[in-house]
């Protein structure tokens, strides 16, 4: 199975440019995170991968082929907003919707069964979606998003409204298809998710891609910046530190700090200067990887 | 049509067609229709037309009817007339008045002195939300005492068999003639077929034209229409809706005018049981065809043509409005607030129920042929004029092929200001908007 590209792409509405120039690629095997705060073009991006917008400018390519309404079969998507039909059966929207995959009715009163079972729900396929909680409802739209057996899964916001054990399944589900070879595209604005999910990232700021790869890779080409210190006794030399600039407090408490060091500041300096105090034990010395949070907020430069 | 639209016409089809609402309505709407048409057939027929036999039914209870007469020769004449429906009595201007207004009496008639000179005319006085009197055979009795009396004046006295003679009356039969040669009676029956058809067709129009477009709100409302066009393109999604909608509604018409066709053919056992024989002086043993010939009732005959044509005007029609709706659909995000942008689409619809009887009455008039050559207004009085009468193919063939090219243009149209709305939630459509995707997209 092949990747989907993006090559610069672009969309424009009237005079606003809701995507500028995107590129990346996401490959089979390995989740990749959309991120950006919301209005970043992260949707219309998502919108032009599943052939709901069709880009002004660039390419958008599945197994090397340009996306067109043969590749909204192969195609699962769980948009942001979503929802279903109100007064409808379960299991025959679900039907519905598979049936618009091209699933074959057969095939699809099987899957149906299975997920719907799979995900503690198999007692509610022929009560009306208006009867299920909003987290039950939040797990059909799941099976309706992979009930095709798709090779491309753009999740939009998943776990929103989903409760911890839900998630948890969720999650589990989405594992086993990185597992299967699926290419899983995983657009969020929880930094935290997205950090123990996916392996590869995107950000998307204002339209454009300001940071892409892997996520390894990405955080180690920010530099570790941040200090993490557990010691018992004093140590006034920080404070004098700080005044010089050397260093800036993020947090003190009883018995530590997390501190910004700054480039003048050499850190091997300072945990020889720290170990040589007398009456001072250190515990923990530790050089923090950023965030993604904060990878993002220095790329960007806002909060997201 | 490609694969995916069949499968949303098969799945708006299948939903609704086998929702109560749907059973309930396809049941019921003819049932309501035909007793609208009946009452007011009845009391048009009541009022207008003074046909033997179809006197307005009064209860059996005699009226009691004042007779004030200031020419001292009438009443007493009146009087004197054996009808048993009336109790006539003699009074006084001022106390017939009160006795009305109580309920006392029924009615009053004044006669002036001049009734006889026929300057002025007798005026018959009942209280509004009385009791029914009919004023065209109290009107016979006054004349007939009218008669006699400026008979009596000139020495002439006419025999029983003499008055018989001169209260015969009659009845002018219609007769509808059309080429090729066929014959058929009472274009009042046709008038009602016309009718019905004409609100079956506008009701359809806007019932099924609704659906599409509370069903487009909905998808948009609950969001789910997101994941729809993820499977489907807009287009197809349009057509898939108005051609599953649209089915649903080609097999209720199929079924009503199914139980059209059912009625009438009990009609004419039904209404001749219903009628004696004695009331036409024939004998009881004649049967239903005659009696119903005599009453002058006689049943549309539907052909085939007309259903045809009924059906494809119904399809165009609806096809050209179908789009219409879905597109005001896309554009709002509640059925209120598509109140306004519907009134463009419901006017002409409401137009086309509006001269509903002025084409009856006159199908051949200019307003007739200017509504049915027009797409946005043909449907209804095309098929009114072909259910009364006969249409120049020329101006069928005209009026088919302008609805035809405008519902693919509404398609078109539709289709295009359809995919850009659809996605756009909870902005204010405006002519603006429209025209600015329109362009856009």
């Amino acid at each position: 199975m092949g990747s989907l590209i993006l090559h610069d792409v672009t969309k424009r509405f009237g005079r606003i440019t809701a995507a500028s120039e995107i590129s990346f690629r996401a490959t089979p095997g390995r989740i990749l995170g959309l991120l950006g705060p919301n209005g970043a073009g992260k949707t219309t991006t998502i919108r032009m991968i599943a052939n709901i917008l069709t880009p002004d400018e660039g390419a958008i390519t599945l197994d090397g082929r340009t996306v067109g309404a043969w590749s909204q079969e192969r195609m699962g998507y769980l948009p942001e907003e979503r929802g279903l039909y109100k007064k409808i059966e379960v299991n025959r929207q679900l039907r519905y919707l598979a049936a618009l995959k091209g699933v074959h009715p057969e095939d699809s009163t099987d899957r149906i069964q299975y997920w719907m079972s799979r995900l503690g729900l198999k007692e509610w396929g022929m009560r009306k979606a208006q009867d299920l909680s909003k987290g039950m409802q939040q797990k059909v739209q799941f099976i309706a998003t992979v009930l095709a057996e798709p090779q491309l899964i753009i999740l939009d916001e998943p776990f929103s409204g989903l409760d911890p054990v839900n998630s948890e399944v969720l999650l589990e589900i989405i594992a086993e298809m990185k597992q299967a070879g699926r290419i899983i595209l995983f657009a969020s604005h929880r930094m935290e998710q997205v950090e123990r999910l996916c392996d590869d990232i995107c950000l998307i700021a204002e339209g454009r891609l300001v940071l892409s790869g892997d996520l390894k890779e990405v955080k180690q080409r920010f530099k570790r910046d941040k200090l993490a210190l557990d010691y018992k006794g004093m140590a006034p030399f920080l404070d004098t530190m700080e005044k010089m600039g050397e260093i800036q407090f993020l947090e003190r408490y009883e018995g530590g700090c997390t501190l910004r060091i700054s480039d003048n500041c050499n850190p091997r300096a300072l945990l020889d200067q720290l170990l040589s105090v007398p009456d001072l034990e250190l515990y923990r010395f530790e050089l923090l990887q950023p965030s993604l949070n904060e990878i993002f907020i220095k790329t960007v430069g806002g909060e997201v | 049509m490609t694969r995916k639209s069949l499968v949303i016409m098969r799945g708006e089809f299948m939903r609704r067609a086998t929702s109560k609402t749907f059973i309930l309505t396809t049941l019921l709407a003819p049932v309501l229709l035909i007793g609208f048409f009946a009452i007011i057939g009845f009391a048009a027929t009541y009022m207008i037309e003074d046909i033997p036999g179809e006197r307005a039914e009064l209860d059996d209870v005699p009226r009691r009817v004042a007779i004030v007469d200031e020419t001292d020769v009438l009443g007493d004449r009146i009087m004197n007339q054996d009808v048993g429906r009336y109790v006539f009595v003699k009074s006084e201007d001022n106390s017939a008045h009160d006795d009305v207004l109580s309920g006392a009496l029924d009615a009053y008639v004044h006669i002036s002195d001049e009734s006889i000179s026929g300057v002025s005319q007798p005026v018959l006085y009942v209280r509004r939300g009385g009791r029914l009197v009919d004023q065209e055979e109290l009107a016979g009795i006054i004349e007939k005492s009218l008669q006699d009396h400026l008979l009596s004046q000139h020495n002439m006295t006419i025999s029983a068999e003499v008055r018989a003679i001169l209260d015969r009356s009659v009845w002018l039969d219609t007769v509808r003639l059309s080429n090729p040669e066929e014959e058929d009676r009472s274009s009042y029956s046709y008038a009602v077929l016309g009718g019905v058809l004409g609100m079956i067709m506008y009701m359809a129009l806007i019932i099924y034209g609704s659906l599409i477009m509370y069903g487009t709100i909905e998808e948009r409302t609950t969001r789910v229409v997101e994941v729809i066009i993820s499977s489907v393109s807009p287009f197809d999604l349009l057509m898939g809706k108005v051609l599953g909608v649209g089915l649903v509604g080609l097999v209720q018409m199929t079924i009503w005018i199914m139980m059209m066709f059912g009625g009438l053919i009990l009609a004419g056992p039904i209404i001749g049981m219903l009628m004696d024989p004695g009331m036409y002086d024939l004998s009881t043993t004649v049967n239903n065809q005659d009696i119903l010939s005599v009453a002058n009732i006689s049943l549309p005959h539907i052909s085939g043509a007309l259903v045809i044509w009924y059906i494809l005007y119904f399809i165009a029609g609806y096809l050209f409005y179908g789009g219409l709706f879905a597109t005001v659909g896309a554009l709002v995000d509640s059925p209120e607030e598509a109140q306004t942008l519907l009134l463009p689409l419901i006017t002409p619809l409401i137009i086309q129920v509006i001269f509903l009887s002025p084409i009856i009455l006159n199908p051949d008039s200019g307003i007739a042929l200017g509504l049915s050559l027009f797409p946005m207004t043909s449907p209804v009085p095309m098929t009114l004029r072909l259910a009364v009468g006969d249409v120049p193919i020329w101006q069928l063939l005209l009026s088919y092929g302008l609805l035809v090219f405008s519902f693919l243009g509404s398609i078109w149209i539709s289709a295009r200001i359809y995919r850009a709305n659809i996605l756009t939630y909870g902005k204010k459509a405006s002519l603006k908007k429209i025209f600015g995707y329109f362009i856009n997209s």
